[in-house]
């Protein structure tokens, strides 16, 4: 009998921004500096480009950053979603295979060329090229919009400028699309529900924590992102379940001097995996607490939510509440508010023995996935990110 | 001689500028530089296309502080004057440098009539 194929749960996360905000800059950076033995040393897993070419590219990028100085190539008329495997070092026994809830995890992310928001197509091809690409981004689990850090320093003492440009211009290029990215002209149901506002090219700013970030964007561009929300929410079923203007994120690739690009002072780029992963499970219970969903809702709301919390607990842990709850379908069997709720609202320090205790079992999927969340937590308290506390 | 050119300016991003007369050159451009993303200079023929990419020559810079690039799809090429990447150049860009010098300044990308003249 063959082995069988790996079960692999898949996280989408889609980076808005400008042209010479910094995208590729930072996929360039997370997935090269995962490539140093220093990060893998400290990892329980290993980051995989699945298309080897991609993946190379990528490296070429991250390299002539670190080696001479050279920034990566500017996309031409092209988007590319990249695919990274989260390939866990030890894959366990047999046995420990067939109990956890997956075998591993992929995240897909989204890179296109900045102007395609803001200019015409030149062309059908490139306008068909630009539909599908929006598509595609509009399907993922979290959105970031990319604040531009220059930009930002540019427009010092009137980032409203800034602020509004770049968040009119993104409502602006998505009611272009807006017939071309429904289905049918219906809302959609499988959208970006959470849009994280984060401070590219943060080095430039070493005095600007996130909760100053957040003040910033507040008080110059509260108006702009809400003229954006309103236009999100118009296009996506369950429109209260969005969250838009309430996560901030700090982030940079390095810090950029004329002479040298230093990637090893990497800001928040570590976060990225945890924020696809568990900041979809966590809002579904918040929002859970604040309106009704409905039940069959609950599972596209937070793509692979039933796996990702058994993964973080334990499927043994989980199951434990789920017996307690009534059974009313094989849905809610699979996924049930308590059991998500419980596997969110865990305290810091049970997560912390959670994890010893499954490194020194490896079992490192549970590894992986509540360091995910202890990364989360530093990453707050490190003043890097900001999460909704609605 | 036709060329297609795609170029950005220091503030709006890559197009084409005179279109080699093809309404939609998007896949002639893939064609001519399809594997090249990560290269600064090329300078290669594919079938009857020569495909040309060079750092802009005065050295102009996008908002981002990165060099601008064009990239120059030359169809029926002399063959003896495009045979090496100095030799695209000097055919090339003499054609579509005074173009560039009026419009990569400007803050919205150039209206055909500004992107004439090539």
């Amino acid at each position: 009998m063959g082995r069988p194929e790996p079960r692999v749960r898949e996280q989408h996360i889609a980076m808005f921004g400008e042209s010479g905000s910094g995208k590729t800059v930072l996929l360039s950076s997370f997935y090269g500096a995962a490539q140093e033995q220093s990060f893998t040393a400290k990892r329980l897993f290993h980051l995989l480009a699945d298309n080897t070419r991609q993946g190379n590219r990528l490296l070429q990028n991250y390299l002539g950053m670190k080696r001479t100085a050279t920034v990566p190539a500017q996309n031409r008329f092209a988007a590319t979603s990249y695919s990274f495997a989260i390939k866990l070092k030890d894959q366990g026994d047999a046995k420990s295979a067939r109990t956890r809830p997956f075998d591993g995890l992929r995240l897909v992310w989204h890179d296109y060329p900045g102007e395609w928001f803001e200019e015409e197509p030149d062309g059908e091809t490139e306008s068909a090229r630009r539909v599908e690409t929006f598509r595609s981004l509009l399907r993922s689990d979290v959105a970031v919009v990319l604040v531009d850090g220059q930009k930002l320093v540019d427009h010092a003492g009137e980032e409203e400028k800034y602020l509004k440009s770049l968040f009119w211009g993104l409502r602006d290029g998505i009611l272009r699309l807006e017939d071309d990215l429904l289905d049918d002209g219906e809302p959609l149901a499988e959208f970006p529900r959470i849009w994280i506002i984060a401070l590219s090219k943060a080095d430039l700013h070493p005095d600007l924590d996130v909760h100053g970030f957040h003040d910033l964007v507040i008080e110059k561009g509260a108006d702009a992102v809400g003229a954006l929300h309103e236009v999100l929410e118009r296009m996506v079923q369950v429109p209260d379940a969005l969250s838009l203007g309430e996560d901030f994120l700090l982030l940079s690739s390095a810090r950029f001097t004329p002479e040298r690009i230093e990637v090893t002072e990497r800001v928040g780029l570590d976060l990225l995996l945890p924020v696809a992963c568990l900041l979809p499970l966590e809002r579904v219970v918040q929002w859970a607490e604040r309106f009704d969903i409905p039940r069959k809702w609950l599972n596209r709301l937070a793509d692979n939510a039933d796996a990702l919390a058994a993964a973080l607990v334990g499927a043994k842990a989980l199951g434990m509440v789920l017996q307690k709850v009534p059974r009313v379908g094989p849905l809610l069997e699979k996924l049930a508010l308590p059991a998500l709720a419980m596997a969110v609202k865990v305290s810091a320090s049970k997560i912390q023995e959670i994890n010893a205790e499954a490194r020194a079992n490896k079992d490192y999927l549970t590894a992986v996935m509540t360091q995910f969340r202890l990364d989360l937590d530093q990453g707050a308290e490190d003043g890097l990110l900001l999460k909704s506390r609605r | 001689m036709r060329i297609i050119w795609a170029t950005r300016g220091r503030s709006w991003g890559f197009r084409f500028l005179p279109d080699g007369g093809h309404p939609d050159p998007l896949p002639v451009y893939d064609r001519a530089f399809a594997g090249t993303e990560n290269e600064s200079t090329v300078c290669r023929r594919v079938g009857p296309l020569l495909a040309l990419r060079f750092p802009d020559p005065e050295g102009r810079q996008d908002q981002a502080g990165r060099v601008i690039p064009h990239d120059v799809v030359v169809e029926g090429a002399p063959a003896d004057d495009m045979s090496s990447f100095d030799g695209g150049l000097r055919l090339v860009w003499p054609l579509i440098a005074d173009t560039f010098e009026r419009v990569w300044e400007l803050p919205r990308p150039p209206s055909s009539m500004e992107a004439g003249g090539a």
